[in-house]
């Protein structure tokens, strides 16, 4: 599936039935100086450095992960570890909140997100979010909801490419068939499984590079959460993701890499303790904080 | 429940008995005797109110007789002293000034404190937003008597070079709104297919205005009457400007709330989508926000509807349905003000009836308004349910998406991480759309402050607050307002200590009701829509109760009735406050005191009423600050008086009707000076009343943050 000459490195959704288009790459891609993942697959994004503030007090200090291409990186940690800051800190979500700041790098295909250039909205376009609770537009229709980023591009589409768009993008976020007949009621009306694969739907139509998932299993029920599960699987054969979770068998069964966050103590900053593949976190980690962590021992 | 209460003596193997369980007879009395009183306040508060409301109605029956309802509604005429024949009285020219003006006042008001409400919660630098959400706030306390004086002397001679040049170019003027119309919306709507709407609708409206002959309406051989001169100073036009300022702390206020309920999670979501602060608010906020605005306007309208004395001031006395919006308009409750002195009979009959139907509007008004406030964010709006009962029908159409996906897929990857410059420019435009609309909002509050700090300073000094009234307006030299200010001291006294005791049980008692069910609960939930009605109310007709039923019966005017006719006034604001923070003490205090056996009045005593003092103090004072600006009410009931204090059950002077009265009935460069000085002595007390409540909930509130 991947398309080496495209540095996005992302087939379109519903590239199976359809033809792919390779299009040229708009710019060559740099070698990287950091070394990715094992494989050597490339890194759209990775932080270096990152340390998260809030008001001056730092919450996360120094975390430095990269996050290959095509593959599911999980966030774990115990509460309070900074995770949820760092990962808004990748798509600069985390300056919304007033009196954030970050130090630090994060590259996205080697652009750092925060340089003097960057612009946070253009950034976000590029770097989807779903958030721990679903928060579709309840005014907004299930079809307008999907949509709804796209307003923000400068890619103007037809009246039939849209109504494809909604459509394909449905099917990719596994929710085509509970809301085919009712894409114009108002997204509220969703369940709460419903809407949070919405919200991922949402997200995705845009064609981002990376999705970023803040728990978005924390608020549903058993089942929805595992749709959502089967959902990531699909979604990393074309798209990064990295997920936040405090369920460690969530962070085992979904993620082919985990980067362990922990604190000291409460008021001390959060830091990576261990990052790598997922197997090797859990079967055989290098940290004691770490093993400690994974076995259910601390935290 | 109450276990507790069992004496410890209970042999543990015996079953109680009924009268082991059963509470002292002094407790059980004790509880009834609470909830007694407490019903007692609330339904005699309520009976007294709606006494005084039916007698009123009573009042209004010649009319019906002399003109029938339809008649008296829809009639064009009001002469009360007719050269020959019969008096003749028709309310329509009255309603449709009130009306048209109200319409006008929404017009200015609505953008400009959306503007301000967006500003002041998003837009502006988190340092900024608190003082400029303060100093509009300042416009809220100022009672309407000074916007009345302020539209006279200082708005009508600076807007009239402005209404001349517009009815001398009123095609240009209007082409020029179209413009800034077209250019507000795309920047609002951020799209360019909304363009030829908006030129559709204003062709269609020229056509119309230009080419039919429309009833009430005029003749289309004058283009653009609505807009043609001469400037008449009681015009639609600026009485609808001098009512938009005062709706504006309103509308700005309510709406305010409203976007601070908006959840940060939508906010965020459109933010993570790649939505630029403008997109944001377009996407997330405003609909969120919609109908809770509309509520809010729906508030200053009803604001706008019932206000007497501002534009018994500024509006004039003339009859005129149609015209221009330059010329001449008198409105409903207005002319009560403006007439009711020297009415015979039938002519206050009139009037009467004249203030219950304001007041039956206002009412729909209101309550539209609060439906609409509590519901927050529903469904989708109906433009929204209109696009997609359209955009159903082309469902069968999907395509490829591929190249959708390509697009966006390229675009996403496309250069370096900067949004491009149009789209930047366009929410940097709306925005400072925005920041126009705080300005234009500003304008009139400096020019107020301004105005009365110079002229106000002017005048004052020992003497202003220490001696009695002027005699004659062309000296006022060595005199003061003290017997003005004494009057307001002891009416707004009289009417705290009627409203304030009663208002609070009757609080007290829907606190009660609330937690029962049955009878209690729907009792309590009647008073509850009551006081609601007589929030509403517009206050003129506080004034015109307590005249037909106090003053008549009396044979004359009286401290007393004025009190009185303030606490009608204050009595539903007390009530609700109060109510509002006791449904704030949280039911697991409640039940932590029963849990230990407390009675209800105990509960009541030692749990509710502390925790919720601050708010019910904030409310009452709040209360005396409006009651304390009130014109209205006191014109037929305490009258005013130009000798010093003579004991309650005669007339007596005030504050507000002493601007009133230096402005309206006598109108001398002396007078004005001196009417400023009371204003700025009204506005420093008030101002005072007000700045305390806010300090009482401060305070309480930080306390409460420390525990």
């Amino acid at each position: 599936m991947t398309d080496e000459t495209d540095m996005s490195d992302v087939p379109a959704p519903g590239a199976a039935d359809s033809a792919p288009v390779a299009a040229p790459a708009p710019q060559p891609r740099r070698g990287t100086d950091a070394p990715p993942a094992a494989d050597g697959a490339p890194v759209p994004l990775r932080s270096e450095g990152l340390s998260c503030l809030f008001s001056g007090r730092v919450v996360v200090e120094d975390a430095t992960i990269a996050f290959p291409t095509n593959t599911v990186t999980a966030i774990i940690g115990p509460s309070g570890c900074g995770k949820s800051t760092y990962i808004r800190a990748l798509n600069r979500m985390h300056e919304a909140v007033p009196g954030a700041t970050t130090t630090g790098r994060v590259l996205l295909h080697d652009h750092d997100i925060y340089g003097r250039r960057a612009d946070p909205v253009a950034i976000r376009r590029r770097i989807g979010m779903v958030f721990q609770r679903p928060n579709p537009f309840p005014t907004k229709s299930v079809a307008d909801n999907v949509l709804a980023g796209v307003a923000f591009t400068r890619t103007r589409l037809s009246r039939a490419e849209r109504t494809a768009l909604v459509e394909s993008t449905l099917r990719g976020a596994g929710l085509w068939d509970e809301v085919k007949n009712r894409l114009h009621s108002p997204a509220g009306g969703l369940s709460g499984g419903q809407q949070q694969r919405l919200c991922i739907a949402r997200a995705l139509a845009v064609e981002p590079a990376v999705l970023l998932m803040d728990e978005p299993c924390s608020a549903l029920d058993p089942q929805s959460t595992q749709r959502i599960e089967d959902l990531i699987h699909e979604l990393k054969q074309r798209i990064t993701v990295v997920i936040v979770t405090h369920n460690m068998q969530q962070a085992a069964r979904v993620s082919d890499f985990t980067a362990f966050f922990t604190i000291r103590t409460e008021g001390e900053p959060g830091k990576v303790v261990e990052a790598g593949p997922t197997r090797q976190i859990f079967g055989a980690p290098k940290d004691p904080q770490t093993e400690a962590y994974v076995s259910g021992r601390f935290g | 429940m109450t276990v507790s209460s069992q004496p410890a003596s209970e042999p543990q193997a015996a079953l109680p008995g009924d009268a082991e369980l059963r509470r002292p007879v002094v407790a059980m009395l004790a509880d009834r005797a609470y909830l007694a009183v407490a019903l007692l306040a609330a339904l005699a508060s309520v009976g007294i109110v709606g006494y005084l409301l039916y007698a009123t109605w009573t009042h209004t029956d010649p009319v019906w007789k002399a003109f029938g309802v339809w008649g008296f509604l829809s009639g064009r005429e009001w002469v009360p002293v007719p050269a020959v024949g019969d008096p003749v009285f028709g309310a329509l020219p009255f309603i449709y000034g009130t009306l048209v003006t109200s319409a006008i006042a929404m017009a200015i008001a609505v953008p400009i404190a959306i503007g301000i409400a967006l500003a002041t919660t998003l837009i502006l630098p988190r340092r900024l937003r608190g003082p400029v959400a303060g100093t509009i706030n300042l416009l809220a306390a100022v009672p309407s008597v000074v916007f009345g004086f302020w539209g006279i002397v200082v708005l009508v001679p600076k807007a009239r070079p402005v209404l001349e040049w517009i009815a001398e170019h009123n095609l240009r003027f209007l082409l020029i709104t179209a413009l800034i119309a077209l250019v507000a919306a795309v920047f609002v709507r951020g799209l360019a297919r909304l363009v030829p709407v908006t030129l559709a609708a204003f062709a269609l409206a020229v056509v119309v205005l230009t080419r039919w002959d429309i009833p009430g309406l005029p003749h289309p051989e004058a283009p653009f009457a609505l807009l043609s001169g001469p400037v008449l100073s009681g015009s639609y036009a600026l009485s609808g400007l001098v009512l938009a300022v005062m709706a504006l702390p309103v509308i700005t206020a309510v709406a305010r709330e409203v976007i601070a309920t908006v959840p940060r999670d939508q906010i965020e979501a459109a933010y993570a989508l790649g939505a630029t602060r403008w997109e944001m608010i377009r996407h997330s906020v405003l609909p969120w926000a919609r109908s809770g605005i509309v509520g809010a306007s729906a508030l200053g309208l009803g604001r706008a509807l019932g206000e007497t004395i501002a534009l018994a001031m500024v509006a004039g006395n003339v009859q005129n349905i149609g015209g221009s919006l330059l010329g001449p308009t008198s409105t409903a409750a207005g002319v009560i003000a403006l007439q009711w002195g020297e009415s015979s009979d039938l002519q206050m009959a009139a009037l009467t009836a004249l203030g219950l139907i304001i007041f039956a509007i206002t009412f729909l008004v209101n309550l539209f308004a609060r439906m609409l406030v509590r519901r927050g964010a529903s469904g989708p709006g109906p433009v929204e349910r209109l696009r997609s009962r359209f955009r159903t029908a082309d469902e069968g159409t999907a395509a490829d998406a591929s190249g959708a996906i390509e697009r966006l897929r390229r675009e996403g990857m496309d250069g370096a991480p900067v949004v491009p410059i149009a789209r930047r420019l366009g929410s940097v435009a709306s925005e400072g759309l925005v920041l126009v609309l705080v300005a234009l909002g500003a304008v009139p509050l400096l020019l107020l402050l301004f105005e009365m700090l110079r002229s106000g300073l002017g005048v004052m000094s020992g003497d202003f607050i220490t001696q009695p009234q002027p005699v004659d307006p062309n000296d006022v030299r060595g005199y003061g307002i003290r017997d003005a200010m004494i009057g307001t001291f002891v009416m707004s006294g009289i009417a705290t200590a009627v409203a304030a005791p009663l208002g609070i049980l009757t609080a007290v008692f829907m606190s009660e009701a609330r937690s029962r069910s049955g009878r209690w609960k729907r009792l309590g939930d009647g008073i509850g829509m009551f006081v609601d009605v007589l929030l509403g109310m517009p206050s003129i007709m506080a004034g015109v109760t307590l005249y037909l039923t106090l003053v008549l019966a009396m044979g004359h005017f009286s401290a007393l009735a004025g009190g009185f006719a303030l606490a009608v006034v204050m009595f539903p604001i007390v009530v609700r406050s109060s109510d509002e923070v006791m449904r704030l003490v949280s039911p697991g205090q409640k039940e932590a005191a029963q849990a230990l056996g407390a009675p209800r009045w105990r509960t009541m005593w030692s749990v509710v009423l502390p925790a919720a003092a601050p708010g019910i103090a904030t409310g009452v004072l709040l209360a005396i600050a409006r009651a304390s600006g009130e014109t209205a009410p006191l014109l037929f009931t305490s009258l005013g008086s130009q000798v010093g204090f003579q004991g309650i059950l005669e007339p007596i002077a005030s504050m507000a009707q002493f601007i009133y009265g230096f402005t309206i009935q006598v109108r001398t460069d002396q007078s004005i000076e001196f009417a400023w000085g009371a204003t700025l002595v009204l506005v420093t007390y008030i101002l005072i009343l007000t700045l305390a409540a806010n300090l009482i909930t401060r305070i309480a509130g930080a306390r409460r943050s420390s525990q």
